[in-house]
Order: C-alpha cells, then structure tokens, then sequence
C-alpha cells in the first residue's frame, strides 16, 4: 500500500517536473542571466520539491514555489560568496561556446531590483498570477503587491526605450 | 500611458525576453533529482535518528558521570565533586551504516592522520592544514549541485560536523580539505591554468571553525600521490 503510495507520489512529481521544469529554467534564467547557474540553482529547486512533495503538492502554485526557491538559493549563493571564495562551474571560465549568458538593459534593470520587488514582477508578470493569488503566496497584502509593482514597473519601464532592448547572446 | 498600460508593456517585454530562450533546456534529468531527493530524505531521517541517540546516550554519559565524580546529587551527604577531566578528540571520523562518513571537527592539528583515517575508510582523500591546493593534487570540476550531492556541513557544539556522500563521488575524484588556523579565506585568485582557460581552484569554504579558523573542502583528480589511490 505503501509502495503504491509512492508510485503515485512519484508519478505526480514526474508529471510535475516535465510540464513546468523549462517554464521555471527560462524564468530563472532571466533573473539570474547565467544558463549554468540557472541549471543548478533548477535542479536544486526541483530536489527541494520532491524533498518536500507532500507539502509541495498542496500548494496553490507549487511552481511558484520551485522559482523561488531557486531565486532564494541564489540570494543565499551571493550572500555566501561575498564573504568566501565558493568556486565551483560559475567561477570557472568557459569556452564562449558552452555560455549562455542573457543580456539587455531590461533585464540588468529586473536583475537590480530589491528582491521583494523582483519577486513581485516574477510571479505577476512572468508566472502570470494574479494579484490575490501573487499577495497569499508572498504573505503580504494585496495593496503591497500593487505597491511593489507599480515600482518595479516603473523601473523596468523606463529601461525599455523601445520593445528591442533585448539581446540574447550565445 | 496609465499603469495598467505600463504594466503591459513590460509584461510583454519581459515575455518576449523569456519566449526568445526557447531553445534552452533543462538538462537535468528526472532520475538526478529523485535520487538526490531520496539520499537527502534518507539523511535528513538518519540526522533525526543519530540526534535522538545523541541525547539519549548524553543523558546516559551524564548518569554515568554524576555517579562516578561524586556530585552531590548523587551522593548525597559528600562534600563537593571531584574535578573531572577528559581530553576531546581534536576530530573524530564515524563511518555510517549507509557508508556515509561524518567528520565532527574541533581542531584540525592532525591532518595527516585524518587523511589516513578517511583512506582507511576507502576515501580518496588530501587534506592539509593550508587552503591552498596541494601542489600535487589537480582541482577537479565542481558544480554546485555536485557539491551539495558529496557534502553536507553543520556545527553543533562548536565544532564543524561535515558529512561527506562517497557514493556520490564521481569516478575519478577524491576529496579536498584543507583548513587555515588565522581565519583567512584566501585572496580568492586564480591558482592554475590550463589551456587558455583560468581555472580557479574548485574549493568551498563551508564554516569557520571554533578556534576562529577557516576550512575549505573540494574536489580533486585522485591519484597516487594526491589522494593516495
């Protein structure tokens, strides 16, 4: 029975991780700019996931969750390496054909917004959830999440000054 | 333009920036991220189990010892308690039923003979009281999810407790630690290159030690004379 159980569990994590693991990478991708660390920071996100599944699971959006996880384990990787040498495939200089790296004013402008804000604009905007659903995953109010939006768009906004400042480089 | 107009436009933007990394895959598969969910549920249970022992055999060891120091808990109608001292082990190397080795250190003032004590455990494995790479070890590729697969750290008591995974070792590798008494981390530069790469030596600094000291552990090619196999 027991065994069952966990077919079960798995099957629905592998559903789980097959239907959103790309969403979640490119929208990591975007906040972090760099493909390998975006992998890593995925991977380990997902593991926590399955970690935790049964809680996961129950979650209102758990990729939601996995994307923040992976943005959260990026903060903590930062906050470590300010005062460490954590050398690792990031610190290692690559062969330009092996680096995928995102680039343009909006996104460096997404990148340097205050974590809560980015927050915001990453699961308002690019996870496309609504303000109420954005407000309960957050733990903050409604009108906070609107705050942090209105902020961050005007940001963001003023870094697009026309819709070709992207550049994808490879 | 309002807000709401605003917000549009940068939503689509942010969205054409996300659209235009379709070519981008995850390339981590499925079986990686169970089985690495799975040996860190079987830690995390057997960190719960080895932490209930812990206080279980705490509470036997402070029995034992109430009885034999003469408190006067234990004794009662005795004068006062007779000192007693025990020297601790500056580390001490467990080896755990699932082949897991925990390394409980307080001072590293014996790195050779942890280093013996970890290949007798059939770990390949450097360790020196520098956090510089030995010059005879070769800094082996390291990447966050493969650091966090081979090593867990934690400090209880004051001490660094690191956990090292050998079966999760890739084929080839071996075991780094280093430590460094002044509490320095290292100026961080790259220390070999390679090809027309800079290659900075593959080391994580994973806590300060009680004494104020800084310990490194990575990965290296093993080999005869770096990691003894």
């Amino acid at each position: 029975m027991r065994v069952r159980g966990m077919e079960q569990e798995l099957t629905e994590f592998a559903e789980f991780y097959e239907s959103t693991r790309e969403d979640c990478l490119r929208i990591v991708l975007l906040n972090v700019g760099d493909l390998h660390l975006a992998q890593d920071l995925v991977a380990e996100a997902y593991t926590r996931a399955w970690v935790s599944w049964r809680k996961v699971r129950a979650l209102e959006v758990p990729r939601a969750w996995v994307v923040r996880i992976a943005l959260n384990t990026h903060v903590s990787w930062w906050r470590r390496r300010r005062r460490e040498v954590a050398l690792g495939d990031h610190d290692t200089a690559m062969p330009a054909d092996q680096v995928t790296v995102v680039s343009g004013d909006l996104l460096a402008a997404l990148r340097r917004l205050p974590a809560r804000q980015r927050e915001v604009v990453t699961l308002r905007l690019l996870l496309d959830m609504d303000t109420e659903t954005t407000a309960r995953v957050l733990g903050i109010a409604p009108g906070t999440v609107g705050a942090h939006l209105h902020q961050a768009v005007a940001k963001l906004r003023a870094a697009i000054p026309s819709h070709h400042g992207q550049e994808i480089s490879k | 333009m309002n807000d709401s107009d605003t917000v549009d436009v940068v939503r689509d933007s942010l969205t054409t920036a996300k659209d235009s990394l379709a070519g981008v895959h995850v390339n981590t598969p499925l079986d990686a991220i169970v089985r690495n969910g799975r040996a860190r549920r079987r830690r995390h249970r057997l960190t719960g189990l080895t932490g209930a022992m812990a206080i279980t055999a705490g509470m036997a060891l402070a029995v034992t010892a109430l009885a034999s120091s003469g408190h006067p808990a234990s004794q009662s109608g005795h004068a006062a308690s007779h000192p007693v001292t025990a020297r601790l082990a500056a580390w001490t190397v467990a080896k755990q039923a699932n082949g897991d080795i925990k390394i409980t250190i307080r001072e590293l003032s014996d790195p050779s003979g942890l280093q013996s004590t970890l290949r007798a455990d059939g770990v390949p494995a450097n360790v020196s009281s520098s956090t510089q790479l030995d010059p005879s070890c070769q800094p082996y590729p390291m990447t966050q999810a493969l650091f966090t697969s081979i090593y867990q750290m934690g400090v209880g008591s004051g001490n660094t407790v690191l956990v090292i995974h050998p079966s999760a070792l890739p084929g080839g590798a071996g075991v780094q630690i280093g430590a460094s008494v002044d509490g320095r981390a290292g100026d961080g530069s790259p220390h070999q290159v390679a090809g027309n790469q800079t290659v900075h030596q593959p080391v994580h600094q994973v806590g300060a030690r009680a004494d104020n000291g800084v310990l490194r552990v990575g990965l290296v090619y093993a080999s005869q004379q770096c990691t003894g196999s």
